[in-house]
C-alpha cells in the first residue's frame, strides 16, 4: 500500500524503483495526450501559442497550492481551508494597498496572513488534538468569516503594477505564474525527494504511531506541513487578486477541492505516505487542458463541473483497481 | 466483561470495586464521562435556551420556536443518516449536490404530475444517487471520502445542467397545494417538517439499537479487522448506508423544498459540511465506533438556535461564520477531554494524585 522508509540493499533496487514511478503517473500522460490531440482536430484554437500558454499559466497557478496539498496529503491528513486563505489573502493584500501601502510590502503581509492561517490549522490539529479534516473545516469557515468581515462584504480594487507582475509578468519570455511554479516544482520535487524533512512526511503518512515511537518530531512537522499549504494558499490568492486587480471575500469559494482534485488526479495516495509532485504538477495540467478544452467548445460551466468530478471518480477507481489488484483483492471479501 | 464472578480487587486499587456486574455495568455508563457523551451537547442547548431570553427578548415567543424548528428540519434528517456514516467510519460528502439535485427533480415532478409524483420522485431520486455512491464505494472499491466529493460535483452539475434556463419554482398559484403544507404546515403548533424529523430519528434509533444490522454498522466502526473477521460484510452495509442517505435527502427535501418554492444548482452550497459540523459536533467520534443519535439531534437544534439568537440580535452574517466555525473546534477540543474521561472511574483516577505515591502496606 505504502512504501516505508527504505532498508538496506533498497539502494540497488532504487532504479527500478525509479522507473515503476515513472510508469505509475505515465497514465496520466495517455489521456492528457488523447485529449489534446482530439481538442486539437476538434478546435482550430486549441494548437495556438496563446492558448496554450494560457493553459499552461493556469495549470501553473493550480499546481503551486497543490504541490503543497500533495505533501499534506502524503502525510495522511487534508487542508480544507487553503479556499478560505485565498479569499483573505487577496483582501488584506488588496486593502493594504488601496490604503497607500507599497505593493511589495502588501504581498508580503498576504503571504504572512497565510502563514499565519498554516500555523493556526497546525496548532489546531497537533495541540488540540482536532482531526485534521475538521478542523480546517472549521478554519475554512471561520477564516472565510474573517475575510467577508475585514472586506466589510465590499470589493478592494486595486490598480497595481507591481501585483499585475505577478500574474501577467514576463521573466525573458517566460510567464512570471509558470516561474514561479517551477521554482515551488523544483523545491517540493527536492523536499520530497531529497531532504529528510521530506521523508518524515512520508513516515508519518505511513505509520504515524511507529513514526512517533522511532523519535521523529511528528508535531513539529505536521505543524510546518499545515504553514507550507497555507504560504502556499497565500501565493494562489496573490496570483488570483492579481489576475482580477481586486481582493474581496468572496473569492476562492471551493478552491479547496481543485487543489486536492489536481493531487488526487495526479496518483498521490489519500492513504498517505507516498508523494508525486510529477503526478500533481500532471493533474494540474490535464485539469486546465480539460477546462480549456470545454471552453473552446462553448460548454456550459455546469457541464464542465460534471466532467471534473466524473474525472476525479474515474481517477480514483483506476487506483483503488491498481491498489486492490494483486495484495488486497482478498482482504475485502 | 460477560464473566459473572467478580474480579479480585488489585492491590493497591483506589476504589473499592463494585460487588456485582450490575453495578458495575452501571457504573461504566454512568461515569461522568459517558453521561456526558451521551448528553453534554443536550445540557449545552439547555444551558443556551435559558440564557436565550437575555441575548434576545423576542427568542421566546411560539412564531420564532416554530421557525428555528422548521428550518433545521431538513439539516436535521440529513445529520441522522450522517451519523450512521461517521459511526462506520465513512462519509457522505455529495449531500449538497444530492439535496439540490433531488430538490430540482421533486420541483420538476410536481409541475408533471402533482404532490404524489413530487414525492415519488423526491425519494427516488435520493435513493438513486445514494446507490450510486453506494456502488462506487463498494463494487469499483473507490475510498468514500473521495468517491463521494467526486460525484458532489456531478450531483451539483446535473442539478445545475436541468436548471440552465433558470430555476425551478413553484408558481405563486400553488399555494393551497397539500405539497406546499408539507414545509408550511403545524400539527397542534408544531411544525410538520420538525416531527418528520423526529420520525426519522425515531426509525435511524430503531435500525441502530435494535436491529443487527446496527449492531454491525458500530461494529465496523469500532475495530473494522474484528468485524471482518467476525464476517461482516462491509460492503453491504457500507451499500446500506450510502441509500438510507440519498433516501433521507430525499425526505430532507421535500421538508426544504416545500418551504422555499425554489431550487437550482447552487441551492445549499456547503451543506454537506454543515451536515458533518453538526454530527461531530454531536459528540460522534469521526474515527467511528462510536457516536449517539440524541447528541447529533441536539446539535443541529443547538446550531439551528445559535443561528437565530446570532441574526435576531443583528451580527453581521461574516461573524456568524466565525462565531459558528469557533464552536466547532471547541467542541472537539473538549471532545479530546470527553474522551479522556469517558472510562469508568477515569475521574477519580486524575483528582488525587498523591494516593498513588503512598506506599502500599
Amino acid at each position: 500500500m505504502t512504501t516505508a522508509a527504505p532498508e538496506r540493499g533498497a539502494r540497488a533496487a532504487a532504479p527500478r524503483a525509479r522507473l515503476s514511478r515513472a510508469i505509475e503517473s505515465a497514465p496520466l500522460a495517455v489521456p492528457l495526450v488523447l485529449i489534446a490531440v482530439v481538442l486539437t482536430v476538434a478546435t482550430d484554437r486549441f494548437l495556438s501559442v496563446d492558448n496554450l500558454t494560457n493553459v499552461v499559466v493556469a495549470a501553473g497557478i493550480v499546481a503551486i497550492p497543490g504541490l503543497a496539498m500533495t505533501l499534506c496529503i502524503a502525510m495522511g491528513e487534508f487542508d480544507l481551508s487553503v479556499g478560505s486563505t485565498v479569499s483573505l489573502t487577496g483582501a488584506v493584500t488588496c486593502t493594504w494597498i488601496v490604503g497607500g501601502h507599497p505593493a511589495g510590502v502588501a504581498m508580503l503581509v498576504g503571504l504572512l496572513v497565510g502563514a499565519a492561517v498554516g500555523l493556526l490549522n497546525g496548532l489546531v490539529v497537533t495541540k488540540l488534538g482536532v482531526t485534521p479534516f475538521i478542523a480546517t473545516l472549521a478554519t475554512l469557515v471561520i477564516v472565510r468569516g474573517v475575510s467577508l468581515a475585514y472586506t466589510g462584504g465590499r470589493d478592494a480594487i486595486v490598480s497595481s503594477s507591481t501585483l499585475k507582475f505577478l500574474a501577467a509578468g514576463r521573466v525573458f519570455g517566460v510567464p512570471m505564474p509558470v516561474v514561479l511554479t517551477a521554482v515551488t516544482a523544483l523545491a517540493a520535487w527536492w523536499m520530497v525527494n531529497r531532504t529528510r524533512f521530506g521523508r518524515w512526511v512520508c513516515a508519518i503518512g505511513s505509520n504515524r504511531e511507529a513514526a512517533r515511537m522511532s523519535g521523529l518530531p511528528v508535531d513539529r512537522v505536521r505543524t510546518t506541513v499545515y504553514v507550507i499549504v497555507g504560504v502556499a494558499g497565500g501565493i494562489w490568492g496573490l496570483l488570483i487578486s492579481s489576475q482580477l486587480q481586486k481582493g474581496s471575500g468572496q473569492l476562492g469559494l471551493g478552491f479547496e477541492l481543485d487543489a486536492i482534485t489536481v493531487v488526487v488526479i495526479g496518483g498521490t495516495s489519500l492513504l498517505g505516505g507516498r508523494a508525486s509532485v510529477v503526478g500533481t504538477l500532471l493533474g494540474a495540467v490535464l485539469i486546465e487542458t480539460i477546462r480549456n478544452g470545454l471552453n473552446l467548445l462553448n460548454t456550459p460551466p455546469a457541464y464542465q463541473r460534471i466532467s471534473i468530478g466524473l474525472l476525479l471518480v474515474v481517477a480514483l477507481t483506476v487506483q483503488a483497481m491498481r491498489r486492490n489488484a494483486p495484495a488486497e483483492a482478498l482482504d475485502d471479501v | 466483561m460477560t464473566s459473572d464472578t467478580a474480579l479480585p480487587p488489585a492491590p493497591g486499587a483506589q476504589a473499592p470495586a463494585p460487588a456485582t456486574e450490575t453495578q458495575r455495568r452501571w457504573a461504566r455508563q454512568h461515569s461522568i464521562g459517558a453521561v456526558w457523551e451521551t448528553w453534554g451537547i443536550t445540557a449545552v442547548l439547555v444551558v443556551l435556551l435559558a440564557a436565550s431570553p437575555l441575548l434576545s427578548s423576542d427568542f421566546l415567543t411560539v412564531a420564532n420556536l416554530q421557525s428555528v424548528l422548521r428550518e433545521s428540519a431538513y439539516l436535521g434528517i440529513v445529520a441522522a443518516a450522517m451519523t450512521l456514516a461517521v459511526m462506520n467510519d465513512t462519509f457522505d460528502l455529495s449531500v449538497g449536490g444530492q439535496l439540490a439535485l433531488v430538490s430540482v427533480t421533486t420541483l420538476m415532478g410536481y409541475a408533471a404530475g402533482g404532490t404524489g409524483l413530487a414525492v415519488l420522485v423526491a425519494v427516488v431520486t435520493g435513493v438513486a444517487c445514494g446507490a450510486v455512491n453506494g456502488a462506487l464505494v463498494t463494487a469499483m472499491r473507490v475510498p468514500p471520502f473521495v468517491a463521494t466529493l467526486g460525484m458532489l460535483f456531478v450531483f451539483r452539475g446535473v442539478a445545475y445542467v436541468l436548471t440552465q434556463h433558470g430555476p425551478k419554482a413553484l408558481p405563486y398559484s400553488e399555494i393551497g397545494s397539500p405539497f406546499v403544507k408539507i414545509g408550511g404546515l403545524n400539527l397542534a403548533g408544531i411544525p410538520l417538517p420538525f416531527l418528520i424529523m423526529v420520525a426519522f430519528y425515531g426509525a435511524i434509533w430503531v435500525l441502530l439499537r435494535r436491529t443487527a444490522t446496527g449492531r454491525r454498522i458500530l461494529a465496523f466502526g469500532s475495530s473494522p479487522e474484528a468485524a471482518r473477521f467476525c464476517g461482516i460484510s462491509v460492503h453491504r452495509i457500507r451499500m446500506l448506508i450510502f441509500v438510507v442517505i440519498g433516501f433521507s435527502v430525499g425526505v430532507a427535501a421535500l421538508t426544504y423544498v416545500s418551504r422555499v418554492w425554489t431550487a437550482d444548482g447552487a441551492a445549499q452550497d456547503g451543506f454537506e459540511l454543515r451536515v458533518i459540523a453538526a454530527v461531530v459536533l454531536g459528540g460522534t467520534s469521526l474515527k467511528g465506533g462510536k457516536g449517539t443519535l440524541i447528541g447529533t439531534f441536539s446539535a443541529v437544534l443547538l446550531v439551528g438556535v445559535l443561528n437565530d439568537l446570532l441574526v435576531s440580535s443583528g451580527v453581521d452574517a461574516s461573524y456568524q461564520r466565525i462565531v459558528l466555525g469557533c464552536v466547532l473546534i471547541t467542541a472537539l477540543a473538549i471532545d479530546g477531554l470527553r474522551t479522556r474521561f469517558a472510562a469508568p472511574g477515569s475521574f477519580a483516577r486524575v483528582l488525587p494524585r498523591r494516593r498513588r505515591e503512598a506506599p502500599a502496606p
